[in-house]
């Protein structure tokens, strides 16, 4: 028979070193746990494919760049992000399938993109709440009452169409009473702002001497701009997108218009150049960002990282919604746990928050979400944007999702 | 009725059964079954494919009904569905519950799509097409500009269905809801299709000549068509509309009527069944594209980006390789699989 006799100097030598092992595996695992990096999921609704990819695209690149760089730099103290990117290719249902599949995958927020996925999702991402940061810069989307979850990063685009005319009234406008026409499609987006800008026009004491549509995909836009030559508007607000304000700029300048058009921030972007290159020169371009070559941190630090191949503006507000975002994530992240609601309080505490001068500095408020009144015009010259600096309007609260 | 050997009817009203045989109720009983019990094993994302898919099969079915059963082509029907949208939500703001604002939504469009099919007593095949699509482009219009009524460019909200205190807010919930309307729109089509007025919708269809000389009122049978027809596809928009929550008028654009026509041209023209499968193919082909460049993104970067560039060319492609090769349609090829299957090993 085997025996074996242990002594109890031994057994408690046993027990100090199964202690110590278990101490130092507990320490290893929690020194492991210390420096293991939080994922924190967020969806990317992206139009890659569809009616708006020309544009979608750049945002797109824009946002994920920006998630990129966010994760390199450590901007959320252990915490990285993790973009989960869908192209919905400017389809209302597939962007309501991604939305859920998001959702699914454990989403906390969300980079929209155009209107109809916007205010498809309203509805839901209040009910889910779950914060959304898109492109779609309907002035109906900044009034929590009607959409608490949304919020963007540009001038709506109401104030922005106030904005241009503040500046002409301010700065270029010869009588007391200018002639002011519009042009816009007969779509949501043409539509979004009009109300608001034939109100202000009146209110500055403009002439509105006519109102033409122009469709998104027109290829001749003569008929409309020759029933305006009738009444010699001295300024022209052009809503469309840029290749539509191509045709209308072409067209106008074999009228031989004298007009001074306004191009709102889907209306020309740096596409405008090669499409119609000498007839959009003179015209003013508004935006919601500083273009690439701009003398800014922001801009600096996109130039670097692209190599200097020249990005559109659009990229570069893809850049700072979500460089917004991510800053709303770790305020959230600063005050415990990373939630929906955490980051749309993180949102709304935003005050004058600047994207490294990416775009005029945001601010969110919880019965207020228009990020700012800033408006930067550019005058289109020589295939280049010229800044004329930026019309900053007072916060009314009468404009409020109008 | 096609049936397979050794089955025999004794009485009409045993060759009248949608089901026949005890391995196809079985079969069925097993595919529902499951069908009921998918929300409890799939996430919220598949449940949602799942709704859509029911929705479009009631607009499939209905559209079957007026292009596939009595031949009147209609490029108008994502406008009928986007008209039981906006009238769902319009009667819900003014406070009308759930079930009476659904019957409300199809009344509405009913009387909408019968008031855009009168020109079909004069117009036919192409020509109709052209009246169907002018439907299509004055509602669109309608929507985007009759703002007290649509809310206008910045839409309406609309609240999550709720019958007797139970909130419809959920996607298990909206699918038990949605599936229910589903099966009722097929059994409705499918027994429309066997009463007298399907049988006429049939005739107007394979010769309106002779329809009328057999005693077919043209006009009152077409009309018929569009209103039984436009009722669905409201029914089918009210749904859309209680699930989304959030209406405006870019959803109900052409683009819907043509993915409606390519479901029923997929799955196979005049045929319930085929319209549902022709439903369930469209909506779940750009999912499963997606997931095909999802899948590919890790093996061939470059072929996931460029079947995300093509994706809208496949919608076509797939349309164009189906007229084809499948005229048809799926339920053809469901046919075909069938027989095999009754002949196998003996195939010849």
């Amino acid at each position: 028979m085997f025996e074996r006799t242990v002594k109890k100097s031994n057994v408690a030598a046993l027990r100090a070193g199964f202690a110590a092992a278990v101490l130092a595996v507990a320490m290893l695992l929690g020194a492991g746990a210390a420096h293991a990096e939080k994922a924190v999921k967020i969806g990317v609704i992206s139009d890659l494919s569809g009616a708006t990819s020309a544009v979608g695209v750049p945002y797109a690149e824009g946002v994920m760049d920006a998630v990129k760089y966010l994760n390199e730099i450590g901007y959320i103290p252990g915490v990285t992000i993790e973009a989960m990117q869908v192209d919905y290719a400017y389809n209302v249902q597939q962007a309501l399938s991604a939305y859920k599949k998001f959702k699914s995958q454990g989403m906390v927020a969300l980079q929209g993109w155009g209107s109809g996925d916007t205010e498809a999702l309203v509805s839901f991402v209040a009910r889910d709440e779950i914060p959304v940061l898109s492109a779609s810069y309907s002035a109906h989307l900044t009034d929590p009452k009607k959409a608490p979850y949304n919020f963007f990063i540009s001038a709506d685009y109401s104030t922005q169409l106030r904005a241009a005319l503040k500046y002409i009234k301010e700065e270029l406008a010869e009588s007391d009473a200018p002639k002011l026409a519009f042009i816009y499609p007969d779509n949501p987006y043409g539509l979004a702002p009009m109300e608001a800008g034939r109100e202000y026009a009146r209110e500055l004491g403009f002439e509105i001497v006519g109102e033409e549509n122009v469709d998104l995909k027109a290829m001749d836009a003569t008929s409309q701009l020759l029933a305006l030559q009738k009444v010699q508007p001295e300024f022209v607000w052009v809503g469309g997108t840029t290749p539509s304000t191509a045709v209308i700029m072409k067209d106008a300048a074999k009228l031989g218009m004298k007009a001074t058009f306004f191009t709102n921030i889907w209306g020309a972007d740096e596409n405008i150049f090669k499409l119609a290159p000498q007839a959009s020169s003179g015209s003013i371009s508004l935006q919601a960002s500083v273009t690439y070559d701009a003398d800014t941190e922001g801009a600096r630090l996109i130039r670097e990282r692209t190599g200097g191949a020249y990005q559109m503006t659009h990229f570069i507000r893809g850049f700072a919604s979500m460089y917004v975002m991510a800053e709303a994530i770790r305020l959230a992240a600063e005050q415990g746990e990373i939630t929906g609601p955490a980051i749309k309080d993180a949102l709304e505490s935003l005050r004058d928050f600047d994207p490294l001068g990416l775009t005029p500095p945001v601010s969110f408020y919880e019965d207020d979400h228009r990020p700012n009144m800033a408006v930067t015009l550019y005058r289109i010259e020589d295939g280049a944007f010229v800044d004329l600096g930026t019309q900053t309007l007072e916060r009314k609260k009468e404009w409020l999702g109008k | 009725m096609q049936t397979k050997c050794g089955v025999f009817f004794e009485s009409y009203r045993e060759e009248a059964r949608l089901l026949v045989g005890g391995f196809q109720k079985s079969r069925f009983a097993a595919f529902f079954l499951l069908l009921l019990a998918s929300p409890w094993f799939l996430n919220n994302y598949h449940v949602s494919v799942l709704i859509f898919i029911n929705i479009a099969i009631i607009a499939a079915v209905s559209l079957n009904v007026l292009t596939g059963a009595c031949g009147q082509i209609s490029l108008g029907h994502g406008a009928f569905v986007g008209v039981g949208a906006y009238a769902a939500a319009y009667f819900g703001f003014q406070g009308v519950p759930f079930l009476p604002g659904l019957l409300l939504a199809g009344v509405a469009a009913a009387i909408v799509g019968a008031f855009f099919g009168i020109p079909s007593l004069r117009l036919k095949g192409i020509y109709l097409a052209i009246s169907t699509l002018a439907a299509q482009l004055i509602l669109e219009y309608v929507f985007l500009h009759w703002d007290a009524v649509t809310g206008g460019s910045n839409g309406m909200p609309v609240d999550s269905p709720s019958i007797a205190g139970f909130a419809f807010d959920t996607d298990r919930s909206m699918f038990y809801l949605t599936l229910f309307f589903a099966v009722l729109a097929v059994l409705v089509a499918s027994n429309v299709m066997r009463t007298r007025f399907g049988r006429a919708f049939i005739a107007i269809r394979d010769h309106y000549l002779s329809a009328e000389i057999v005693g077919v009122d043209l006009f009152r049978f077409k009309l018929l068509a569009f209103a039984f027809s436009s009722f669905m596809a409201g029914v089918a928009g009210a749904l859309w509309a209680h699930y989304t929550m959030y209406i405006t008028p870019e959803p109900f654009a052409i683009t819907l009527s043509i993915s409606y026509l390519a479901m029923i041209i997929i799955g196979g023209l005049g045929s319930v069944q085929g319209a549902v499968f022709g439903a369930i193919f469209i909506t779940i082909l750009p999912e499963a594209l997606g997931y095909l460049a999802d899948g590919l993104s890790g093996v061939f970067p470059e072929v996931s980006s460029y079947l995300l560039a093509a994706k809208e060319g496949v919608f076509g492609l797939v349309l164009v390789l189906f007229l084809i090769f499948e005229p048809e349609g799926l339920n053809h090829r469901w046919k075909l699989f069938k027989s095999y299957w009754k002949l196998y090993p003996f195939a010849h």
